[in-house]
């Protein structure tokens, strides 16, 4: 069934879409980490004008991180304290992040950038899952376990401003959290992720947060990350189209349920394995287009 | 049913036609839509242009459609650190957004070149202006690369050889808009040619509209942009709570 994109102006299937959204969201719900990273893409693929498509998957964002928050919440694994300093940063740094692709945008190379940034994310993020999941199944296999990183004092713990975080059960200073909000709050803007995988592991690396409370806590600032990314994207550029969120989050929001429900079915690192496949995939598509003769090197675009 | 309503306004039109055949005007033509709304199913258009004419043997008819004039801009890619990346753009403003001629055989058979370059019945002879100089000392290529990459998205089109006219009195043509075409006020003229001269002609219009839901969404999003932005949020907010509300009870 084809819909009419009404900022896209453009008719899409409606049931692919829903389905893309649906998969991403098993696979997020599975692994727990965010799916703007491979949506974007996907959407570009379609033909949607990576403009749009960034800002509507920011905006579809939104849901699922409701939605997850609300049931970490319930059992407890929210920090709000060290959340409202994420925001404060997220906030800050999805304005500046609007801020770029505004500038990026009038001298026509925001298509350029957005490409590029994903294809460097996509190669960093599916080469690491890859290694990572590799090792443990080798690990695994040969009976070792292995023990996580233990957080260290360094000079990060030297910054001033410093606050007792009960819930966390950390006295640190409020500047690093403050730091890692804003950079998450740059590539939601600009690429419409939520920075999962940026965050979650600064937060247990560099903040030294009990990895229990990292999930609910990142999410609940990606919230009003999003959010905002949402409200300064349409007021701005009118690049959200609502109707493609809308489809994408009602896919994806199902999706994470039904993972979550079944994310110990398959083996974690094995997922993970796979996920890192899928995402060298589509980083190598973006690549492939980008150094490919185009059919045509003239382009034409309707402008005000 | 809607045929049949075509066969009866055709009846009519005959019917009018052989009551005005002394008159001055020899050219009576109709669409059977003159709006087209672009709903949140739209996936193109179908018009059926339908017309009687008091002609000759080896009279011609030329259909030309136009539609709103407006920016275009085109951006040339360049491989830079082996990248294709666009390097140098240029913008042509006074565009139309949808031109198609349509005829019943070869246009350079029907009339001459000037009158081709007066009527406009192809795709060169535009006014076109843009950002650097004037366009008829820009280089060629630019303007080729407009000229194609409209084609290409069915913006400009042309069939000649695509209208039948039938014992010198009817003809019809179906008029295809595509899924992507803009909204605007377009305009259909029909020029019936005899020996190369123009002898009538007859304009009509259509309107092509954003309805429904679909611009009732475009319309805020342009003019109400951070309430638009307000309730993406608000929506997408609701559909999270839902979601966790829904699956906690399954």
């Amino acid at each position: 069934m084809n819909i009419y994109l009404p900022i896209a102006e453009q008719p899409i299937n409606a049931f692919i879409v829903l389905g893309i959204g649906w998969l991403v969201g098993i696979i997020m719900g599975m692994v727990g980490i965010g799916g703007g990273f491979l949506l974007t893409p996907l959407m570009i693929f379609f033909g949607i004008p990576s403009p749009v498509a960034v800002a509507s998957v920011a905006n579809q964002l939104v849901a699922p991180s409701v939605s997850g928050v609300l049931s970490h919440w319930k059992s407890g694994n929210v920090d709000f304290k060290m959340g409202t300093i994420l925001l404060v940063g997220g906030v800050i740094g999805s304005s500046i992040g609007v801020l770029i692709f505004n500038i990026l945008n009038a001298i026509g190379q925001l298509d350029l950038v957005i490409k590029l940034s994903y294809v460097i994310f996509l190669a960093i993020i599916g080469s690491l899952m890859f290694i990572e999941s590799f090792k443990l199944i080798i690990q695994t296999k040969r009976g070792k376990a292995t023990r996580g990183k233990l957080h260290q004092h360094n000079w990060l713990h030297g910054l001033p401003l410093k606050t007792r975080f009960r819930k966390s059960k950390l006295y640190i200073s409020i500047i690093l959290p403050l730091i890692i909000g804003v950079i998450v709050g740059i590539l939601a803007a600009l690429m419409g992720i939520g920075g999962g995988f940026i965050i979650v592991p600064a937060m247990i690396y560099l903040l030294g947060m009990p990895t229990s409370l990292v999930i609910g806590t990142s999410l609940f600032q990606i919230i009003f990350v999003a959010a905002n990314t949402t409200i300064l994207q349409a007021s701005q550029n009118q690049t959200v189209d609502i109707v493609l969120a809308l489809i994408l989050l009602i896919g994806s929001v199902i999706g994470v349920q039904i993972g979550s429900k079944f994310s110990n079915l398959m083996k974690g690192e094995h997922l993970r394995l796979f996920l890192s496949f899928i995402i060298l995939l589509v980083g190598f598509k973006l690549i492939l287009d980008l150094v490919t003769i185009p059919l045509d090197i003239f382009s034409i675009s309707v402008i005000q | 049913m809607r045929t049949l309503i075509k066969n009866i306004l055709l009846i009519i039109i005959i019917a009018l036609n052989s009551f005005t055949v002394f008159a001055k005007d020899n050219l009576v033509t109709d669409l059977s839509e003159s709006t087209v709304e672009i709903s949140s199913t739209f996936s193109g258009a179908d018009i059926l242009l339908f017309g009687a004419y008091d002609g000759q043997k080896n009279d011609d008819i030329i259909v030309v459609v136009s539609g709103q004039k407006g920016n275009i801009k085109v951006d040339k890619k360049e491989k830079k650190f082996g990248i294709w990346m666009i390097t140098e753009s240029i913008k042509f403003s006074n565009v139309p957004k949808y031109y198609y001629i349509a005829s019943n055989r070869k246009i350079e058979e029907i009339t001459n070149k000037s009158e081709i370059k007066k009527r406009k019945l192809d795709f060169n002879n535009f006014e076109l202006k843009n950002n650097k100089i004037d366009y008829k000392n820009i280089d060629k290529k630019w303007y080729e690369a407009l000229k194609r990459n409209m084609k290409k998205k069915q913006f400009w089109k042309i069939e000649e050889n695509s209208i039948k006219l039938n014992k010198n009195t009817l003809f019809r043509k179906t008029l295809s808009l595509p899924s992507n075409v803009s909204t605007g006020m377009y305009n259909v003229k029909i020029l019936h040619y005899r020996k190369g001269n123009l002898i009538s002609q007859e304009e009509s219009k259509i309107k092509i509209d954003k309805t429904g839901i679909s611009a009732n969404i475009y319309n805020v999003a342009q003019n109400f942009s951070a309430i638009y932005g307000i309730i993406a949020v608000i929506v997408a907010l609701f559909f999270g709570w839902f979601t966790n509300f829904i699956f906690r009870r399954i």
